[in-house]
């Protein structure tokens, strides 16, 4: 039986084209993001059971703080001497596992002064839940 | 002709555009991607498509038990039923 099947081709087109939008908008904004400037100052990052470590590109090492400068531009080198952990600043969306053996990056720039929470996101053992550091933020 | 041409638009829309703004992303000293801005927009944009998608299904749904419920006005048998074959 021959009839009309516009609809079906526009409900069609609409789907493609709600999809091919979807995952361009994400392919971009995760480009942009990975995307790490070339003057970021690297910090190693250390999770082991139960706290974090960090060491700064002038050797400087600090254990459960980190000290940074508003509007600078930080490239996180992350790993793990035990178990799996995962490194999250929650203020600043920064979120990224810690593995023995694996040195895992993420970069951010922290745009407001204060002090802000950073904690292990991925279960650990039994002290887990204080895994906690502070990342203290610094007016330049 | 005019399909090709409109679908070369919404390519060329779609690549252009986020290739544009990776080449300019932030590169100077001082000027740097807000990373939390970036991604919760992103999931703000998502939420939009995803909850405009749920509506229009959801509303489609509930409009085709309306509108082909047996006791419409409007209800016509199929083919088959009328001949008696269902």
């Amino acid at each position: 039986m021959a009839h009309s099947n516009w609809a079906e081709w526009i409900y069609v087109a609409v789907v493609i084209a709600l999809l091919v939008y979807v995952g361009a908008e994400a392919w971009n904004i995760e480009n942009l993001i990975e995307h790490v400037p070339e003057d970021a100052e690297v910090i190693k990052v250390t999770a082991q059971q139960w706290f974090w470590s960090f060491e700064h590109e002038d050797g400087t090492k600090e254990v459960g703080e980190l000290h940074l400068k508003k509007d600078h531009a930080y490239k996180f080198e992350i790993e793990s001497k035990d178990v799996n952990h995962n490194f999250n600043i929650h203020e600043y969306v920064v979120l990224l596992d810690a593995v023995p053996g694996q040195i895992n990056t993420v970069w951010f720039s922290p745009n407001e002064a204060g002090e802000f929470d950073i904690q292990c996101r991925e279960y650990c053992g039994l002290i887990h839940y204080n895994m906690r550091a502070t990342l203290i933020v610094e007016d330049t | 002709m005019s399909k090709i041409f409109h679908l070369s638009i919404i390519i060329a829309t779609l690549c252009i555009i986020p290739t544009i703004s990776l080449v300019f992303a932030a590169e100077t000293t001082g000027e740097y991607l807000d990373r939390k801005a970036e991604i919760w927009n992103l999931f703000f944009r998502m939420m939009t498509v995803a909850f405009v998608v749920g509506g229009v299904i959801a509303g489609t749904m509930v409009w085709q038990v309306w509108r082909f419920r047996e006791s419409n006005p409007k209800a016509k048998p199929t083919p088959y039923e009328e001949k008696g074959e269902l």
